[in-house]
Parts: C-alpha cells; sequence; structure tokens
C-alpha cells in the first residue's frame, strides 16, 4: 500500500522496500500468534506433544528476527530514511524484538505444558489460564492489525486492555497461593501454572510495547511511561 | 457534407459582397476586412452560446436552422444524452450487483498482483475483519496465519487452505484463490466450522467406539481359548469355536487398525522422526509375506539407493506391510512380489509390485477409501483384509509429505508407489 504517511517516493523501489519490511512484520507476527495459540492450546488440552513441537519451532521465530534485522540495517545504511520513513524503521527494529520475546514466551508456555501435560489429572481444565490466554492472544492480534492498518486509535485500545490483563494476572496467582497453602502436594504443579500466567501477562506487556510503536510511528510522538490518560490526549490530538 | 459547402459558399459569398462594396467606396480590401469580420464576431457568438451551454446553462430548446452550429449543438446533446443513459444503466447494473455479492454467504476479497485489497463485500468483513479502510492493504498482513500466507505465495492454489478466523478462534475458513483476469485474484473464503465439527465428532466417536469395544473383545477371545483347549468340548462344537476364534481375531484387528487410523488422523505431524532403516523393514515385510501360508512364493527385494528415508519407524512399517500383505492377499502362490527403494534428485521411492489380477480403473480412485471393496470376488477365501490398510497406508504417507501413486492392469498386475519429498531422504550413518 502506498499510504498518505508514506508518500510517493522518488524511488519506486523504496516505496517497495518498506512496504515488503512491514510485510514481513506481519508474517513473523502470524508465527508468533500461531505458537501462541497453539501453545495455549498444549496447555488447555494437555497434549505435551503439541507442546514440544511448539518449543522447537522458536528458533523460526529467531530466524526471522535475525533476516529483519539485517533489512533494517541495510535500509539505514542504503537509503538513508528521513521523518516517517525513519520512523518506520525504529518501529519495526523495536516491534520485532518484542516479538521474539513473545516467541520466547510460548516457548516456555510449550514447555511448561508438556510437563503439566505429564503429572495431569483429567480434570483440571485450566478454565481461568484460558480466559487470560484468549485475552492476550486477542491483544497480540489486535496490535498487529494495528500495525498492518497504522491505526492509532486501535493501538490505543490494546495499551488500555493492558490494565485488565494485568488484574486477570492477579487473580490468577492469588488463586495459585490460596490453592498451595491448602495442599501442599499441589505447589509444584501450581508453580508451573502461574508460571505460564506470568508468561501471558509478559507476552501482553510486550503487545502493549508493539502498540505504542504504532501511536509513535503514527503520531510521531514517543509514548512509552506516561500514564493513560495523557497518552489518549496525545493520541487524539492533531499531528504537529 | 453538403452542410460544408454551403458554409464556405457563404462565406465566399460574403467577402465577395465585401469586396464588391468596398470597390464602389474606391476601399475594396477594407469592405473585405468587414465582411470577414462580421463573420467571425457571427461565429464567435455562436462559439459563446456553446460553450455556456457546455458549461452547465440549461437550454430549453436547441436552436435549430440549417447552418453548421445548430448541427454541433444536436450533435453533442445526443452524444451526451447517450453517454447519460449509459451511465444510469451502468449504475443500476452495479447496484444490482453489490446487493447480489452482498447476499452472497461467502466472503470475496479481489486482490491484485501484489495480494493489495482491491474489493471486498460484506461477507468478508464478517468472516475475515475487513474494514472498509483496509483497501489497498497487503491481506498477509491481515490474514497472518503462515499456513494462508505460505498458500498464497504457492503457485499451485487449486486446493484452498484451511484457517482459523482471525475474528473467532473457533471458527475455520476455508481459503480459496481463483486467479482470474490480468494478475488478479479472487479470494473466496467460506466458513466451514459445521464441517469440521462434524469430522471431529466422527473421528472422536470412532475412536471411542473402538476402544469400548476392545475390552468385551478381550474378554470373549479369553473365554474362546479356553473352550478350545478344552478337551471334554463335544467333538461337533470344535468347529464352531475354531471360526468364533478367527472371527474374534478378525474383530480384533479390525478394532486395531480403526484406532491406528484414528491416532493417525489427530497427530498433525510425524512423532520422533528417525532415520529408518528401509532395508530391514522391506526384509521383515518380505518375512511376513513368505509366512503366509497360500502367499506367492517368490519375494524379491530390489534396493538402488544408498539412502534412508526419515520418519517415524512405526508408520513407514504399517505402510509396508500393509502393501505387502494387499499384494500378497491378491497374488496366487506361483506369483511373484517386488519390493523396491530407489532415491534421485527429486526424491525417494518405494514400491510393491504384484503379478496378481490387477485392478479395474474405475476402482483405482476410490481404493484408499475405508472399507471400499473391489466387488468382483476375487478374493481368495480366509484372505480377508480388514478394509482399512490402504486407508492407513495414506494416511501415513500423508503425515511423512509423501504421496500414493496406484498403477495397474487387468490380468498383470499392480505397482504400489509412496513418493517421498526429496527433504525426507538421508544418506546412510
Amino acid at each position: 500500500m502506498e499510504s498518505e504517511i508514506f508518500g510517493q517516493h522518488i524511488s519506486r523501489k523504496f516505496n517497495e522496500e518498506l512496504e515488503r519490511l512491514r510485510s514481513q512484520v506481519s508474517n513473523m507476527g502470524g508465527l508468533v500468534e500461531m505458537q501462541l495459540t497453539q501453545a495455549i492450546e498444549a496447555i488447555v488440552s494437555a497434549d505435551s506433544n503439541l507442546g514440544l513441537e511448539v518449543a522447537k519451532r522458536d528458533v523460526e521465530v529467531n530466524r526471522f528476527e535475525v533476516k529483519i534485522d539485517e533489512e533494517c540495517g541495510r535500509i539505514l545504511a542504503t537509503r538513508a530514511p528521513a521523518a516517517a520513513d525513519l520512523r518506520l524503521v525504529v518501529a519495526v527494529i523495536k516491534a520485532i524484538t518484542d516479538l521474539e520475546r513473545i516467541g520466547d514466551e510460548a516457548q516456555r508456555i510449550g514447555i511448561l505444558a508438556a510437563r503439566l501435560a505429564g503429572e495431569a489429572q483429567q480434570t483440571q481444565r485450566h478454565d481461568e489460564l484460558k480466559t487470560l490466554a484468549e485475552h492476550v492472544l486477542e491483544m497480540v492480534h489486535d496490535a498487529l492489525d494495528a500495525f498492518s492498518r497504522l491505526d492509532a486509535e486501535d493501538a490505543l485500545r490494546v495499551v488500555e486492555e493492558d490494565k485488565l490483563v494485568d488484574e486477570e494476572y492477579d487473580m490468577i496467582s492469588r488463586q495459585c497461593i490460596s490453592m498451595m497453602m491448602e495442599d501442599p502436594h499441589t505447589i509444584r504443579r501450581f508453580m508451573d501454572i502461574s508460571w505460564v500466567a506470568r508468561a501471558l501477562e509478559r507476552i501482553g506487556d510486550h503487545a502493549k510495547n508493539i502498540s505504542e510503536y504504532v501511536i509513535y510511528l503514527v503520531k510521531g510522538k514517543d509514548v512509552r511511561h506516561i500514564e493513560i490518560e495523557e497518552l489518549r490526549e496525545r493520541v487524539e490530538a492533531k499531528r504537529p | 457534407m453538403t452542410n460544408w459547402g454551403s458554409v464556405f459558399l457563404r462565406l465566399f459569398l460574403l467577402g465577395m459582397g465585401g469586396l464588391v462594396i468596398g470597390a464602389l467606396y474606391d476601399r475594396p480590401l477594407a469592405g473585405l476586412l468587414i465582411a470577414t469580420t462580421a463573420a467571425l464576431a457571427w461565429h464567435l457568438a455562436w462559439l459563446y452560446r456553446l460553450d455556456k451551454w457546455l458549461h452547465g446553462k440549461k437550454m430549453e430548446v436547441l436552436p435549430e436552422g440549417s447552418g453548421i452550429w445548430p448541427r454541433v449543438f444536436a450533435r453533442i446533446d445526443f452524444l451526451r444524452n447517450r453517454g447519460r443513459r449509459r451511465g444510469r444503466r451502468f449504475k443500476l447494473l452495479l447496484k444490482q450487483l453489490r446487493q447480489a455479492t452482498r447476499t452472497f454467504p461467502d466472503a470475496g476479497v479481489i486482490l491484485n498482483d501484489r495480494n493489495e485489497i482491491v474489493v471486498f463485500n460484506r461477507a468478508a468483513r464478517e468472516l475475515l475483519g475487513l474494514k472498509k479502510r483496509d483497501r489497498g492493504l497487503r491481506i498477509e498482513n491481515l490474514l497472518r496465519d503462515p499456513a494462508f500466507v505460505a498458500y498464497l505465495r504457492r503457485d499451485d492454489v487449486a486446493a484452498p487452505v484451511e484457517i482459523a478466523s482471525p475474528m473467532n478462534s473457533d471458527q475455520w475458513l476455508s481459503c480459496h484463490a481463483v486467479p482470474y483476469g490480468f494478475d488478479q485474484k479472487m479470494l473466496l473464503v467460506r466458513d466451514v466450522t459445521d464441517r469440521r465439527k462434524l469430522e471431529e465428532m466422527r473421528r472422536d466417536f470412532v475412536a471411542n467406539a473402538s476402544h469400548e469395544l476392545r475390552t468385551p473383545l478381550t474378554v470373549i477371545a479369553g473365554y474362546l481359548d479356553a473352550l478350545a483347549d478344552d478337551k471334554t468340548l463335544d467333538a461337533e462344537l470344535k468347529q464352531p469355536v475354531a471360526e468364533m476364534q478367527t472371527q474374534t481375531t478378525r474383530m480384533r484387528q479390525l478394532v486395531d487398525e480403526l484406532l491406528r487410523l484414528s491416532e493417525l488422523e489427530t497427530e498433525r505431524a510425524v512423532s520422533k522422526p528417525a532415520a529408518v532403516n528401509i532395508r530391514a523393514v522391506l526384509e521383515t515385510a518380505r518375512q511376513e509375506v513368505l509366512a503366509l501360508p497360500d502367499g506367492p512364493r517368490q519375494v524379491d527385494i530390489v534396493v538402488d539407493s544408498d539412502s534412508d528415508l526419515i520418519g517415524n519407524v512405526r508408520d513407514i512399517q504399517s505402510v509396508v506391510s500393509n502393501l505387502a500383505s494387499n499384494a500378497a492377499r491378491y497374488t496366487p502362490a506361483e506369483g511373484r512380489i517386488t519390493m523396491r527403494w530407489w532415491t534421485d534428485a527429486d526424491g525417494a521411492y518405494l514400491s510393491v509390485a504384484d503379478t496378481g489380477k490387477g485392478i479395474a480403473k474405475e476402482h483405482l480412485p476410490r481404493l484408499c477409501e475405508r472399507f471400499y471393496r473391489v466387488e468382483d470376488g476375487r478374493e481368495r477365501v480366509g484372505g480377508r483384509g480388514t478394509g482399512l490398510g490402504l486407508a492407513i497406508v495414506k494416511h501415513a504417507l500423508t503425515r511423512h509429505g509423501a504421496r500414493l501413486k496406484i498403477e495397474s492392469e487387468l490380468g498383470k498386475g499392480s505397482v504400489f508407489t509412496c513418493i517421498f519429498p526429496a527433504a525426507s531422504i538421508v544418506a546412510i550413518a
């Protein structure tokens, strides 16, 4: 797409390079989304094979990061982009780091899923984890959509979502603690579950980061480490 | 073009008149000048009217007359009306078309050569979550499922790909890209959740039912064994008990194969892939065939490769043994079975050829269906298989990214060839 903020360049080829860069980020995002979906499925359906499969596939995510990183370096070196183009490249470099971390967390969840499946009582359905996981998955999905559409409002919504995820995480860890106190035999098991919840909560943070890069990219403002209200004002303000 | 002749004639007469009148006053050129200026002014006046008319001034009646200007007016008016009529017709047609695509239950997205979204219908909004402003975006930036992205990049898009909906992960979509026009693609997306659910239910049912049947069968088989060993058993009951034993064994085999098949269907990838010693697998199958009481006596193994196969040992074993026992079942004792293993740059090939009766052409496409039988009574008594062998072969091969090729000629024999991708070959360590 020749979207308006990356207007026509004199060099058509440069345009295509930037477009390809965005597609690559989306492709990497797609892979990460799949990893996360399958890791969660491995937990919910106690499928240890699937969990290990996810863990093994993480190298593909890492390879993707290296590839995109190189591409960004090449564009910076050869095209010396300015303004919106530069912001795009910078945002991509940052976003892929977060995507790679999401991949790492998915890998961790996969390994934990394999372990949990090994000692699972069939009755345990992990319903509380499922809700949190679906929430987080949606955040990642929406953050990537916002990146594709360059939509600051959608990105802002993802940032706001993160609060809910944090609350859900708190609830699960409190639940885990009370279960552990009730029956010390389950400690190991609930430790694992709280690790999964922790990983999901971290993924939510990474999704939030990606959304912040989208806002930076579209509005040209750094919106990290500020309060939500102020952030909303900045997004709603007209572009300078 | 008689009109144009009169235009020139009039101009000429006017010029001549001016010249003559000017000559009367001793100034012929001045007369000509006045006459031509008058003609020019007249034409300019018409041009002025034309310009006003074209730029929006309504005209109740079109100017009439025999001159060139009314003709021009009439023609422009005609073209204009025709254009308007056509425009209205196209607009109507487009509206009807839009309404039709809107009611279409499947999502349709038109993509250009760079896979950018050109237009889409209403169902695409609901199924794929596309928004109006997504026009011009690359589809793969929004539908990021790696399976879908790989499908779009593939040259062969004939077989649709199934992905989870980006809107709702419980919903399954079948995506089919149909190339059309010049470098364009129509992406058709259909909701196949119901079909998948049905498939899942069938799979679960078969798996659960087979599992539940196993226990009672074991009990029955146990008592039958005890009965058969019983020396005090009536002589006339011996034959029925033996028959019951054979049938129970067959039933257990059936249940086991059903279970194996549903296992193959649910697992996505090859579990525990490792280098499989093909020679050993072929030799085992050979021994199995030779151990059959009335199977063919001649079984050859031809190996023309110094490579092995990467895969699941159990799967490959069941593929080979199923193919070999099938071949044995349809080949008389004096016939021959040849098992081959060879590799080339494109991949690896494992074939089982027999000199049996062969299979009629019309049965070939359905051969791998469960319980499909070639009904011409050509099976020998007692040699009945479960009817699941080839289904297991097909599923096991699919999981290895391989496919099965069946060639057969009635009266001459059949060749079953498994074709593995080059990626699954490994040199013998």
